[in-house]
C-alpha cells in the first residue's frame, strides 16, 4: 500500500512537471497552430540557466530569474525567427522548430559540455520532510509539487478572470475569429510564445536538479509533451491536466510494481522456454515496456481519434 | 425523357441548425438546369450533398436510376458526375494544361498506374488540347495554374470540370466576380459544352439564368418552392415573395 | 522536345561514365567510404521526397524502413552464411530490403495516411519512437543496444565479385543508386506521379476528379519506403552492422535536413542535398567539433531564407540565363559584395562558435588553438573582441548589400517576364 502511495506521489510530480511543459505548448499550438518542436529545448534551457545562476547567485534568484530569460529568449524567437516563417505556411513553421531544437541541443553541448553538470538541489530543501510507513518523502519534491499547483492555480484564474485570459480561451478554440476581432495578434503571439516558453523554464528549473540536466533531456522529455496533448485534445488545458497526470501515474506505477506481463501469456499456453521472438516477449514486464505505452497511445489516439480526450478541435 | 438526377426528401442538418428541410428535386437528362435563391439558402450545401462532401441525414439522392446518397465523392465522379467550386479550387503548382490532364486520368482508364507513362497516350493529349481550345486557355496552357488571372482561373476550373468528360455537370456560381464581358464569354462556353451534357448550375446573376437555363429551381429556406422554365418562374407569386429583390424578376 | 530528351540522355549517360571512373580517379579510401555514404544518402533522401516534396507529406519516422530493412538484411546475410536461409546474391540483397521496406511500408502506411500534415508528422513521430523502444525490447529481433553484426562475404559471385574489397561495394552501390534514381524519376512522369503532385496541392480537389486521396497517399507512402528499405540494406552490407539507431528519430532528422537543404521542389534536390550534407559529415567532422551546429544553422537558414532548398535557389536563377551576357555580368558585382560581407559576418560567427567549443572542451587554462592558421588563447579577450567585431560589421555589411542583391535579382527577373509576355 505504502508502495502505492510513495508510487502515485512521484506519478504526480511527474504528470504536474508534464503539465508544465503541455500547457506552454497547447497555449503555442492553440493561439498559433504551430506545433513548437523545440518547446522541451526551452525545458532544457530553464535547467541550465537555473543552474548557472544558482552557481553563481543562489537556487532561489535562479528560480524567479530563469524563467523569466527562458521567457524572454522565447519572445525573441517568435519574433525574429518564427514570425518571419509564418508566410511559409505550417510545415515551415514546424521545420523551424525542428531545426531550433536541434541547433538549441548543439549550444548547450557547445556551453556546457556533453556531461551532466551539477545542478544540485538547494540544500536547505535537500532534507527529508517526512517519513510515511518507512518511505522518505523529500522536502524538495513536495516543494516542486507545490510550484507547480500554485502555476496551475495561477493559470486557472489568469485565464478565466482576465481579459486577455479571456482572449486566450477565445483563440483556444477560435483562433481565427479572435484575429478578425482586431486584437493585436502579432504582439499576443509573441507574447504567448514568451510565456509558454517561460512555463517549460520554470519546468526545467524544478524539473532539472531532480532528472538530471544533460543535452539530452530536451529529446527524453520532448516527444512525450506531444503525445500528453494529443492525448489530452488539443485547444483543452484540462485536457492537457488529465492526460499528463494520466501519463505520469501509469508510467510510475508500471515501473514501481514492475508486474510480469507472463500470465498472460501462459493464458494463452505459451512457456517461459519458448523459442524466437516470443522469448523477448513473455518475460516482459510493465517497467520494461512503460516506454513504449505513450507512444501506442499517441498512435492510437491519432488514428482513431484525433480530438485526443478532450479537444475541442482536430489535431 | 430520363432522369439524371433525383433528389427524394433529402435533410441536412448541421448542428442544430436545420439547413436542407426536405428537398424533392428531378433534373432532366441533357437539360441546363438552374437552381437560385436567396443567400444562405442552401445551395451550397445541396451541391455537397449530391457530390458526396456532405452526408445526408435523412434521405435518397439518385443519378441515372443508381443511388449514390453518402457515396464517396471519387466514386461518385466515377459514375460520372463532376462539379466545379465556387471557390476556385484548382492545383496552384502545376501548369494549366497538367490541371486539365490530371482530371482526365481517371476516365481515360489510367488508376494509379506508376509504370506507365502519362504522355503514352496520344488519344488524352489530343482531348487535352480540345479542353485548351474550347476553354480559350492556349495561350496560358505552360503556365503555373496559380499565376493565372481571375477570370482564366474561373475558366479553367470549369475545364478541369469537363475534362473528365462525365455527363453530369454541376457549376457553383461559374460566372462569380466577373465583369459583364467575361460572363458573356462563360455563357457562351457553358453553352457549348451542354450540347450532350445535363448541367446543373447554381447562380446569383439573373441575366445568365434566363440566357442559359431549360428549368429554374428556386431554393428558399432548405426548400424547393417551385421548378419551370425561367419564364414561368418570373411570373411565379411564391418566388417574387420569398425572392428579396423582386427587380431582378 | 527531342532535344530535350537528348540533353537528358546525353547528361545521363555523362554522369554514369563518370561514376564508373571516379574511383579510379580517387585515391583515398576515405573518400571511396564517403562515396559509398553519398549514394546510399542519394537513394534514401530522393525516397524521402517522394512523400515530402511530391507528396506533401512530412515524415519524422522514415528511418524505420530504412532500419528494419537494414536489419532484415543483415539477418538474411547472416541466415545466409549459417545455411539457414537460401542463398541470394549479395548483388540482388538491395531488393530484399527494399520488399522489407515495402512491408513495414504497407502496414505502417495503412493508418498513417488516413490524416495529413500535422497529424501525419506526429503519427510519424509516434512510430518512430515506438520502433525505438521495440528495439530495446525484442532483443531477438534488433539484439538491444549491441545491434546485429554481419557479413557481407558469403561465397564469390559472377565474375569473382565477393564484395570484400570496398570498391566493389561502391560499384554495387553505384550500379543501384542509378536504377533507383532512374525508376523514381520515371514514376514522375506517371498518372500516379501526377495525381501525387496534384495532392500535394490541393488533397480535396483529387477527390472530385475520381482519385482517393487516401489511396494515392498510401501508395506513395509505400513506394517511398521500398527504396528506404533498399537503402537500408545497401547500408547494412556496406557497414556490416546494423544498430538501434539506424531507426530513430536522429536518422530521420538527418535525411529531412538533407533532402530540405536541397529542396524539396526539384528532383535533382534531394540528389544535391545528400551529397552535399554527406559530403559536409564526413569532412567538416574531422575540421571542427562545431559541424553538426553548423549543419543545424544551415537547415535553419534555409527554412527561413530560402525554403526552397539549393535546388530552389538555382531554379529562381534558371530563367536569368536567357538573357544577354551583358545583364548575366551586371548581376555580378552586387552579388560579389553581398557574398564579401557574408563571408566577413560567417568568419565572425565561426571564430566564436570555435572558441566557445575549445574553451568548453579543455581543461587547461592558457591553452592556445588555432583559428584560420592563426594561433590564439581563448583566455585573452582579443580574439573574441576581433570576432566579434567582424561578426557586427559583417551583419550590418550584409543588411545593405542584400537588398541591393535582391533588387538587381528584381530588375532581372523583371526584364525576363517582359520578354515571356512579348
Amino acid at each position: 500500500m505504502e508502495v502505492f502511495v510513495f508510487s502515485l506521489f512521484n506519478g504526480i510530480l511527474y504528470g504536474m512537471l508534464l503539465f508544465l511543459l503541455a500547457s506552454g505548448l497547447t497555449l503555442i499550438f492553440s493561439m498559433m497552430g504551430v506545433l513548437n518542436f523545440a518547446h522541451a529545448s526551452f525545458f532544457m534551457l530553464g535547467a541550465y540557466f537555473a543552474y548557472q545562476i544558482s552557481d553563481g547567485i543562489g537556487f532561489w534568484p535562479g528560480l524567479i530569474f530563469a524563467p523569466l530569460l527562458v521567457g524572454i529568449f522565447g519572445a525573441i524567437i517568435e519574433r525574429y525567427g518564427l514570425r518571419p516563417v509564418h508566410r511559409f505556411g505550417h510545415v515551415a513553421e514546424l521545420l523551424f522548430t525542428f531545426g531550433l531544437a536541434f541547433v538549441i541541443e548543439e549550444i548547450v553541448q557547445m556551453i556546457w559540455g556533453k556531461v551532466p553538470v551539477p545542478y544540485d538541489v538547494p540544500a536547505s530543501l535537500n532534507v527529508t520532510a517526512f517519513v510515511w510507513q518507512g518511505l522518505d518523502y523529500s522536502a524538495y519534491r513536495l516543494f516542486m509539487l507545490l510550484i507547480s499547483i500554485a502555476i496551475f492555480v495561477a493559470l486557472f484564474f489568469g485565464l478565466t478572470r482576465t481579459r486577455i485570459g479571456l482572449i486566450i480561451r477565445a483563440a483556444l478554440t477560435h483562433p481565427n475569429m479572435v484575429s478578425s476581432l482586431g486584437h493585436d495578434v502579432p504582439k499576443i503571439f509573441m507574447w504567448t510564445f514568451g510565456v509558454g516558453c517561460a512555463l517549460a523554464g520554470v519546468a526545467g528549473v524544478i524539473g532539472g536538479n531532480v532528472l538530471g540536466t544533460e543535452p539530452g533531456m530536451a529529446i527524453q522529455l520532448g516527444p512525450i509533451v506531444f503525445v500528453v496533448i494529443v492525448v489530452g485534445g488539443l485547444g483543452s488545458l484540462g485536457g492537457a491536466l488529465i492526460a499528463s497526470l494520466l501519463i505520469g501515474v501509469l508510467n510510475n506505477l508500471a515501473i514501481s510494481y514492475d508486474l510480469s506481463l507472463y500470465p498472460i501469456f501462459s493464458a494463452f499456453g505459451i512457456e517461459r522456454d519458448v523459442d524466437g521472438i516470443l522469448s523477448d516477449l513473455v518475460n516482459l514486464t510493465t517497467g520494461g515496456i512503460a516506454p513504449l505505452v505513450p507512444y501506442l497511445l499517441l498512435v492510437l489516439m491519432l488514428i482513431f481519434r484525433p480530438r485526443g480526450l478532450f479537444g475541442m478541435r482536430d489535431v | 425523357m430520363n432522369t439524371a438526377i433525383e433528389l427524394s426528401g433529402v435533410q441536412k442538418s448541421f448542428g442544430k441548425t436545420h439547413i436542407i428541410r426536405g428537398v424533392d428535386l428531378k433534373i432532366k437528362q441533357g437539360t441546363i438546369h438552374a437552381i437560385i435563391g436567396p443567400n444562405g439558402a442552401g445551395k451550397s450545401t445541396l451541391f455537397n450533398l449530391v457530390t458526396g462532401r456532405y452526408h445526408v441525414d435523412v434521405g435518397k439522392i439518385c443519378l441515372n436510376g443508381e443511388d449514390i446518397t453518402n457515396c464517396k465523392p471519387f466514386h461518385i465522379y466515377r459514375k460520372g458526375l463532376s462539379r466545379s467550386f465556387q471557390v476556385t479550387n484548382i492545383f496552384p503548382k502545376m501548369s494549366v494544361r497538367e490541371n486539365i490532364r490530371c482530371a482526365m486520368l481517371w476516365n481515360f482508364g489510367f488508376g494509379y498506374s506508376f509504370w506507365k507513362s502519362v504522355n503514352s497516350n496520344k488519344h488524352v493529349q489530343t482531348k487535352c488540347d480540345n479542353i485548351l481550345v474550347e476553354t480559350d486557355l492556349v495561350s496560358r496552357r505552360d503556365m503555373p495554374a496559380g499565376l493565372l488571372s481571375y477570370s482564366d482561373q474561373r475558366a479553367l476550373e470549369i475545364a478541369v470540370t469537363i475534362a473528365g468528360g462525365s455527363k453530369v455537370v454541376m457549376l457553383d456560381e461559374p460566372t462569380s466576380g466577373m465583369s459583364a464581358s467575361e460572363t458573356d464569354h462563360t455563357v457562351r462556353l457553358i453553352r457549348r459544352i451542354s450540347s450532350e451534357r445535363t448541367m446543373i448550375i447554381v447562380e446569383h446573376d439573373m441575366n445568365v439564368v434566363f440566357d442559359v437555363a431549360d428549368y429554374v429551381s428556386v431554393l428558399v429556406y432548405g426548400k424547393i418552392i417551385a421548378t419551370a422554365p425561367p419564364n414561368d418562374i418570373r411570373n411565379n407569386a411564391e418566388v417574387q415573395k420569398a425572392y428579396l429583390g423582386t427587380d431582378f424578376l | 522536345m527531342k532535344i530535350l530528351s537528348n540533353k537528358k540522355t546525353v547528361g545521363s549517360l555523362a554522369v554514369i561514365a563518370l561514376l564508373c571512373l571516379l574511383p579510379l580517379a580517387v585515391n583515398s579510401g576515405f573518400a571511396l567510404t564517403v562515396m559509398i555514404q553519398c549514394g546510399v544518402a542519394i537513394i534514401f533522401a530522393l525516397a524521402f521526397n517522394m512523400l515530402l516534396g511530391q507528396g506533401g507529406m512530412l515524415s519524422f519516422g522514415h528511418a524505420i524502413y530504412f532500419g528494419l530493412a537494414g536489419y532484415v538484411t543483415a539477418h538474411v546475410m547472416n541466415g545466409m552464411s549459417n545455411g539457414d536461409v537460401p542463398y541470394i546474391p549479395i548483388s540482388l540483397i538491395p531488393l530484399v530490403g527494399g520488399f522489407a521496406g515495402l512491408f513495414f511500408g504497407i502496414l505502417i502506411g495503412f493508418v498513417s495516411t488516413r490524416r495529413a500534415g500535422t497529424p501525419f508528422a506526429m503519427i510519424s513521430l509516434g512510430f518512430a519512437e515506438l520502433v525505438t523502444a521495440l528495439t530495446l525490447i525484442i532483443v531477438f529481433f534488433f539484439n538491444g543496444e549491441e545491434g546485429v553484426q554481419t557479413d557481407r562475404w558469403v561465397r564469390e559471385e559472377l565474375f569473382g565479385i565477393t564484395y570484400g574489397p570496398d570498391i566493389e561495394v561502391y560499384y554495387l552501390v553505384a550500379f543501384w543508386c542509378v536504377v533507383s534514381v532512374a525508376i523514381m524519376y520515371a514514376i514522375t512522369r506517371t498518372p500516379f506521379g501526377r495525381i501525387c503532385n496534384a495532392v500535394r496541392d490541393n488533397p480535396e480537389r483529387v477527390q472530385f476528379i475520381g482519385y482517393s486521396t487516401h489511396r494515392v497517399r498510401w501508395l506513395a507512402f509505400s513506394l517511398s519506403s521500398f527504396f528506404s528499405g533498399l537503402a537500408g540494406a545497401l547500408h547494412a552490407v556496406n557497414v556490416e552492422h546494423v544498430g538501434f539507431e539506424t531507426v530513430g528519430l536522429a536518422q530521420s532528422a538527418v535525411i529531412l535536413i538533407m533532402v530540405y537543404i536541397g529542396g524539396t521542389g526539384a528532383f535533382l534536390g534531394p540528389i544535391l542535398g545528400a551529397i552535399l550534407v554527406t559530403l559536409l559529415t564526413s569532412y567538416l567532422s574531422d575540421i571542427t567539433p562545431a559541424w553538426y551546429l553548423y549543419l543545424g544553422a544551415i537547415f535553419v537558414s534555409m527554412v527561413m531564407f530560402a525554403p526552397g532548398g539549393l535546388a530552389g535557389l538555382i531554379a529562381m536563377h534558371a530563367p536569368i540565363r536567357q538573357l544577354g551576357s551583358r545583364c548575366q555580368l551586371s548581376m555580378i558585382p552586387s552579388y560579389s559584395l553581398a557574398f564579401c560581407t557574408s563571408l566577413i559576418t560567417l568568419a565572425g560567427g565561426v571564430g566564436i562558435i570555435e572558441m566557445l567549443y575549445f574553451h568548453s572542451t579543455t581543461a587547461v587554462r592558457d591553452a592556445t588553438m588555432t583559428l584560420y592558421g592563426i594561433n590564439l588563447s581563448v583566455s585573452s579577450f582579443w580574439p573574441w573582441l576581433a570576432c566579434f567585431a567582424l561578426l557586427c560589421l559583417g551583419y550590418y555589411g550584409c543588411t545593405k548589400t542584400y537588398p541591393r542583391m535582391v533588387v538587381t535579382y528584381n530588375e532581372n527577373i523583371n526584364l525576363v517576364r517582359e520578354r515571356m509576355f512579348q
